[in-house]
């Protein structure tokens, strides 16, 4: 009886599941990690203990006691240099793969000229991007 | 008959041989051009668009001294100066264009303006087509004619202004001549337009102009009132003629001239040969819509009570807009688009009595008012309606050479009258003016009234007036339909003459008496200068009303302009006298307005076009009887107001009165015409509105409550959402993502 | 591949310009820092120029092998974003450190790089339009996407930047994080059509649908790629942060807001309905169009599940936007549920596609427009709010007109900035002979000729429900001011002229535009062109997506069971 309802209501998912079986594993992961996520959440809460207090409030329970509050300024130079670095050090990977390619493109092609145009573009922006860090202040460390 | 002309093709060929024949003894009669003119399309020069953008150049520099807030007589200067460039160059464009081969259309393309393609389905194939309506000119003789009086006449008027409005300098003078320049421009958008949209907007924007400068003196209940009056009245006109272009368009696809012209030859073509049924009836229809547009701007019946209330407007407005060029607007529709009326059975006899009862009606009122420029207005009424009768009459040259003639004298008339109100303080009352013409300074204006009455009255031979008016009978009498508007007419040169004089012989002639006017407080005739302001000539004039005031002379400017159009008066007759019609008929015959293929219907069908009058020839009959019938009316008036004198101010006359009862004092009081439009459209309409205002604040302020609270309802509900918080805002997105999901899924179940 | 640079030549000359500015905006000197935004405009303008003459367009698109599912729209784009970026810049300028400027030349206070935000305001704003541009040159969905995220990315920091209120702060964090569940909406999607597609080319993408029809794959990518990108067009339901956002902000930023993203997002929803494909549909028969005379010429329609995605979208889009701007007491909250509702009205030109390809019938041609239309008149009401401000006190910055009773009284104070005022909110709200007006017109048209009758009613419902708030916004000016305000708090003009001269650009291109609309509307209706090939208008059986598995029982995957011969 709820045979045909059912069929009916399936039709979309079947017609998604339809050809697309090598999608099976990520759906089927998906769930699990899902699963695995809620499944966790709710064993706690019923099965494990439920205590309060001061010391069961604490940032660390069995570590040190924290000293003063977590709003507190740091030097804006700190970020300022982990995003330079960041950015160079990407800049620098980006570099690799061009230079391991390069020796095997066909020599005296056009090929290489375009690459190399693409390389100078980039370093191009890297110089830009150096300069405007220098303007910004970034590299004065007093 | 019209089987035979139907059925044999080589006798109906011979038939309408044998009919132009005769349409060409008829023409000669009649006054227009022998021989059909056919009108060939060309290419114009360009500069023929100067005398369009001069006049916006104008009105922008007006419009710039505005902004600089000029305190001086520029703007005035600046005005005349592009008007008399704008009338040079149309000179030149018509002297270039005299050179073509007769019947030679110029259009010149100026840009390209509203062009709208679109595909429509016919008979399951797609046909492309498109809408167009081109910033271009159309120049034919017909134009020429027009607008060379248009702008000369601007242009003199312009110059008699600088000095007219000269009290208001500083204040509306930039206003003033804004307008004025606009208005020039509009009318040459709409005589040279090139299509019916771009005539369409010339018509709207000199109802415009002519709204802004009757309402010029803003401050005056009655000149608002009148504006407002004026620009309602031409908006029921204007329906009409938008109804009519949309028509035009409907069944020619196109609104340009040319396609029109060229789609109707072969309507033209069959009525010439009597078939009418071959004409369809929606073709028909489109002259009756834009007759309508015509009488509302020609203030023809039931549509001309603005006119009077119109001359609220400073004079030298009334002499140009509402004498001598707008109003003579509607004739020119109808001449220029002639072929299209004359392809319908009705339309033209419809205007012809239209024509002649405006003319009779508004000459029984200008018989009995006192107020000089209304009676000038009821007679411009009344000469309009002589114009559309003329066209009617099938003599569109003799149409053309009344507006002609009757430009140039009516708009001196004006410009007389308001000289005199100009230096008698307002005053237009003929029973408190006396002998003005022989008052020192006062020679030119007395010369320049005396020679528009003429005109006016319609004085043998040598007056213009008289030619262009005999034209018109003549061609009344000698049609067979058209023998009762004939005497409508008559009778109404008869009533024209004698009101014409009675202004003259109260006013100008006589013993030498005034009571000057006082512009301070309203009355209701427009007196519209405050001079005693400005002027350094009229000191006693503010002590006391009356006691110690001086009429002041006109200046150079005013005389200037009088003495000039006085001349022009003379010299145009030969222009319209000479071979029936002389010059105009040469420039109407080879335009639009010709209207051959009528006359052979007419003639084919109905009769001829060579009635006699009494067994004479109607034309030669006319020339002597309208003669006879114009010196009566100069006679009574002469013998009631000039010897029938008995003061200064009353002649026996006035003791007339009584003797006609209430005819007089209806006459006086306009036909009741504004009271009786009041009771049956207006008191209604009012009664409709209360209705509606009903109807509108309990369902459509409801409706539209409902509209404004549903949302706002819907809002309401909806504004939750909106927490600011964004949190809330990421899981609404999610959400709405999968209610977006879910209803793709839903589509493809 | 060098020959794929000839897409390319605006987007660099504006790269360069924002290195040029980044680096100068950080100079000591002040002069050179004035120089910003000249800079900025003589690279827009020669973005705008190298756009005109380099773009490639019709056949030589194809040469290229560009993408060529919407030839000739890339070069209409760039140029449109030229123009109306620079005018955005006109009224952009002087928005960051203004007070800080002052401060440093009175003497008060010593430059200091740090403090400073002038070189990033104006390389982002110049970012922006790179990838604004980017969008437009787009052919991959890689690219596509890239491109997106260089449009949307400085836009979080320019608003962040634009005030140094916190309200600018909040907005410009909501805007990020959102911005960016957005992003990964439509990058799940693309993902999903590259998942289904075996591609990520947009010419591959329509063969392929061409080919194979669409998948389950392919359709949840699509899904989640025209919901997602839905965020940058503020359309339902991705339009929660728009509001927040654009009050948030400084209004010169708002009026950038309003442009920048929508189209982009426009440029993208197109390419992406455009592999799918309009196909042929026989609507104007059904529509109003015999009763009136004229038979309809037929219309192209989107495939059904998609065509009612977007219906929907555009239906509530229409509706919420509409229904909340009259709620709102503030310009900018106002204006941002108008902007909502505007995308809503666009989205119906996206829904019927390009019909026979004249500009009557073609929706697509009418979103190209509309957006020009948008693009110029939405920059008037915010620029008159840019116009003014109320002198601060002491340290704080100079406030803009708030609410709508702010603009009480403005017309006898500011009669000109009252006048753009009225011409902008009367053009927006589509005012007859004002160019608002000549936008809708083919929306209307292109829907009634595709046969979307209920969904054109719903569009013209709607602007009778903004007629409510642009009339208020238009009278406000008018009305005598708050009894209780006093001379002091009303508002001084900003001290940037060109701001006013935005709005009187903007005000005046309202009006001139519609006068010259017939030849901007030819150049749309080229900009609009969909190949035959793409709208399948040439095919005898008109391209369905085939769903697979939907044999039994699936109704025909488009609307239309009959099929018309292509009218020629």
């Amino acid at each position: 009886m709820f045979g045909p309802t059912l069929k009916a209501m399936l039709t979309p998912a079947l017609t998604l599941a339809e050809g697309t079986s090598a999608y099976l594993p990520i759906a089927l992961i998906l769930i699990m990690a899902i699963s695995f996520a809620a499944i966790n959440l709710v064993g706690t809460t019923l099965l494990g203990p439920n205590r309060k207090g001061e010391r069961k409030g604490m940032t660390y329970e069995s570590g040190m006691a924290p000293i003063g509050t977590a709003r507190k300024r740091f030097n804006v130079r700190f970020y300022l240099i982990a995003m330079t670095f960041l950015l160079f050090d990407v800049e620098i990977i980006f570099l690799y793969p061009w230079a391991v390619t390069f020796p095997n493109l066909t020599p005296r092609s056009s090929e290489g000229v375009i690459w190399l145009t693409r390389i100078a573009f980039f370093m191009l922006t890297t110089i830009v991007m150096y300069l405007y860090g220098r303007r910004k202040g970034v590299f004065k460390f007093d | 008959m019209m089987t035979l002309l139907t059925n044999t093709h080589g006798l109906m060929h011979a038939l309408s041989g044998a009919a132009l024949a005769v349409s060409d003894e008829a023409g000669h009669a009649a006054g227009h051009a022998s021989g059909p003119v056919a009108q060939t399309f060309a290419a114009g020069p360009m500069f023929g668009l100067l005398v369009v953008a001069l006049p916006l150049l104008a009105c922008i520099l007006c419009g710039l001294c505005a902004m600089g807030r000029v305190k001086t007589k520029l703007p005035a200067f600046l005005t005349v100066l592009c008007l008399a460039g704008s009338f040079l160059v149309t000179l030149a464009l018509y002297l270039q264009h005299h050179g073509q081969p007769a019947g030679t259309a110029w259009i010149i393309q100026g840009f390209e303006w509203i062009r709208l393609d679109y595909r429509q389905m016919v008979d399951s194939v797609v046909q492309s087509r498109s809408f167009i309506a081109n910033f271009g000119l159309y120049v034919d003789s017909l134009t020429c004619l027009w607008m060379l009086f248009v702008t000369g006449l601007a242009t003199l008027i312009a110059l008699y202004a600088s000095e007219y409005m000269s009290h208001d300098v500083g204040q509306g003078y930039n206003r003033f001549f804004a307008a004025f320049s606009l208005f020039v421009f509009s009318m040459a958008c709409l005589v040279m337009a090139d299509n019916l949209v771009l005539l369409y907007l010339g018509w709207e924007g000199v109802g415009l102009c002519s709204y802004l400068l009757i309402g010029y003196f803003y401050k005056k209940p009655s000149a608002v009132a009148a504006a407002k009056k004026a620009f309602i009245l031409n908006r029921i006109g204007d329906l009409g003629l938008a109804l009519g272009i949309m028509l035009c368009y409907v069944h020619f696809g196109s609104v340009e001239y040319k396609v029109i012209f060229e789609k109707c030859a072969p309507y033209m073509a069959s009525l010439a040969a009597g078939q009418l049924d071959q004409i369809p009836l929606i073709a028909q229809f489109i002259p009756l819509c834009l007759m309508i547009g015509a009488f509302g701007k020609s203030a023809q019946l039931p549509l001309y009570v603005w006119l009077p209330d119109a001359m609220e407007g400073p004079t030298p407005v009334s002499a140009l807009i509402h004498a001598a060029t707008m109003v003579t607007a509607g004739v020119f529709l109808i001449a220029r688009t002639y072929p299209l009326f004359l392809m319908s059975e009705y339309a033209l006899p419809i205007v012809a009595w239209v024509g002649a009862l405006t003319a009779l009606l508004a000459a029984t009122i200008g018989m009995a008012q006192f107020d000089i420029k209304r009676i000038m207005a009821y007679s411009t009424v009344s000469q309009l309606g002589y114009m559309f009768a003329g066209l009617a009459v099938l003599t569109s040259v003799g149409g053309a050479a009344h507006v002609f003639t009757h430009a140039f004298f009516k708009a001196m008339l004006f410009l007389a009258c308001g000289a005199v109100m100009h230096g008698f303080a307002g005053q237009l009352d003929l029973r408190k003016l006396s002998g003005v013409g022989s008052m020192p300074g006062w020679r030119v204006v007395g010369i320049a009234m005396l020679v528009g009455c003429l005109n006016l009255a319609g004085f043998p031979i040598i007056t213009a007036g008289f030619w262009s008016k005999d034209m018109i009978l003549g061609e009344a009498f000698a049609n067979s339909q058209m023998q009762a508007i004939g005497w409508i007419l008559l009778l109404t040169a008869g009533l024209t003459a004698y009101y014409t004089f009675r202004v003259y012989f109260r006013v100008f002639v006589g013993p030498k008496h005034y009571e000057p006017g006082d512009e301070h407080h309203g009355d209701d005739h427009g007196h519209d200068h405050g001079h005693g302001h400005a002027d350094g000539h009229d000191e006693g004039h503010q002590t006391s009303g009356k006691h110690g005031f001086h009429p002041h002379a006109p200046g150079w400017a005013i005389n200037t302009v009088l003495a000039t159009l006085a001349v022009a008066a003379f010299v145009i007759v030969p222009l319209v006298a000479l071979n029936h019609g002389g010059w105009v008929k040469d420039m109407v015959g080879a335009s639009s307005a010709q209207f051959n293929e009528k006359a052979a219907y007419l003639i084919a069908a109905k009769g001829d076009l060579h009635t006699k009058f009494f067994g004479f020839d109607a034309h030669k009959a006319m020339m002597v009887v309208s003669s006879i019938v114009g010196l009566i009316g100069i006679a009574v008036a002469f013998v009631l107001h000039y010897q029938g004198r008995t003061t200064a101010a009353t002649s026996k006359a006035d003791a007339l009165l009584p003797a006609f009862g209430p005819i007089a004092k209806w006459a006086q009081n306009k036909w009741y015409v504004d009271e009786f439009y009041n009771a049956i459209v207006r008191m209604p309409l009012l009664a409709l509105a209360q209705i509606f205002h009903w109807f509108d604040k309990l369902v459509i302020d409801g409706l539209v409550d409902f509209f404004g609270w549903t949302p706002r309802g819907l809002g309401g509900s909806l504004r939750p959402a909106q927490s600011g918080e964004m949190h809330t805002y990421a899981v609404g997105m999610a959400g709405g993502l999968a209610v977006m999901a879910v209803v793709v899924i839903v589509v493809l179940m | 591949m060098m020959e794929r640079l000839a897409y390319l030549w605006p987007e660099i000359a504006l790269f360069i310009g924002t290195c040029i500015v980044m680096v100068m905006g950080l100079s000591h000197n002040p002069a050179v820092r004035r120089l910003c935004s000249p800079i900025c405009g003589i690279f827009i303008v020669a973005a705008g120029v190298l756009a005109a003459y380099t773009t490639p367009w019709g056949e030589s698109a194809v040469s290229i092998a560009g993408q060529t599912l919407l030839p000739n729209m890339p070069i209409f784009a760039k140029v449109l974003i030229s123009v109306v970026g620079l005018v955005l810049l006109l009224l952009l300028a002087g928005t960051v450190d203004r007070q800080e400027e002052g401060l440093i030349a009175r003497g008060k206070r010593a430059f200091d790089p740090l403090r400073t935000n002038r070189a990033e305001f104006y390389a982002f704003y110049l970012f922006s339009l790179t990838g604004l541009m980017l969008c437009a040159s787009a052919d991959d969905l890689i690219w596509l996407f890239l491109a997106l995220e260089l449009t949307s990315l400085p836009t979080y920091i320019m608003v962040t930047l634009s005030t140094s209120a916190n309200k600018s702060r909040e907005a410009g964090v909501k805007y990020f994080f959102l911005g960016a569940l957005g992003a990964s909406i439509f990058l799940f999607g693309f993902a999903f059509i590259y998942g289904g597609t075996g591609t990520t080319n947009l010419n591959a993408i329509h063969a392929s649908f061409v080919q194979n029809g669409i998948n389950g794959i392919a359709l949840a990518g699509l899904v989640m790629a025209l919901v997602g990108l839905g965020f940058k067009i503020a359309s339902v339901p991705m339009h929660f942060y728009t509001a927040d956002v654009y009050e948030g902000a400084a209004a010169p930023v708002t009026a950038m807001l309003a442009f920048v993203p929508k189209t982009a997002g426009f440029i993208s929803i197109l390419l992406l309905c455009a592999t799918i494909g309009w196909q042929y549909v026989p609507g104007g028969e059904t529509a109003l169009m015999p009763a009136v005379g004229v038979q309809g010429v037929g219309g192209t329609a989107l495939p059904e599940p998609i065509r009612v995605l977007l219906w929907v979208i555009a239906a509530m889009t229409m509706t919420v936007g509409n229904v909340l701007a009259v709620m709102q007491a503030s310009i900018k909250r106002m204006l941002a549920y108008s902007s909502i509702a505007h995308s809503g009205y666009m989205l119906v030109g996206v829904i019927v596609g390009p019909g026979n390809n004249t500009f009557a019938t073609s929706g697509v041609s009418a979103v190209m427009f509309y957006l020009l239309v948008y693009g110029v008149m939405n920059v008037a009401p915010l620029a008159v709010v840019a116009s003014l401000e109320k002198p601060a006190r002491s340290d704080d910055e100079p406030t803009e007109p708030e609410t709508l009773d702010d603009l009480r009284g403005l017309w006898k104070r500011r009669p000109a900035l009252a006048g753009m005022m009225v011409i902008g909110s009367l053009a927006l709200l589509g005012f007859p002979p004002l160019l608002g007006f000549f936008g809708k017109v083919p929306l209307f048209t292109a829907g009634i000729s595709a046969g979307e009758v209920a969904l054109v009613i719903i569009l013209g419902l709607n602007s009778a429900i903004g007629a409510y708030y642009y009339l208020r916004l238009a009278a406000m000016p008018f009305l005598a001011e708050t009894p209780g305000a006093v001379p002091s708090e009303s508002y001084d003009l900003h001290p940037r002229t060109s701001r006013t001269f935005a709005a009187a650009l903007s005000a005046s291109a309202a009006v001139v535009l519609a006068l010259a609309g017939s030849q901007l509307m030819d150049i749309s209706a080229k900009a609009g062109y969909v190949d035959s090939r793409v709208n399948g208008m040439d095919r005898l059986q008109p391209f369905k997506p085939k769903l697979t598995s939907v044999e039994d029982g699936g109704r025909p995957a488009n609307g239309a069971g009959a099929v018309v011969a292509p009218a020629n």
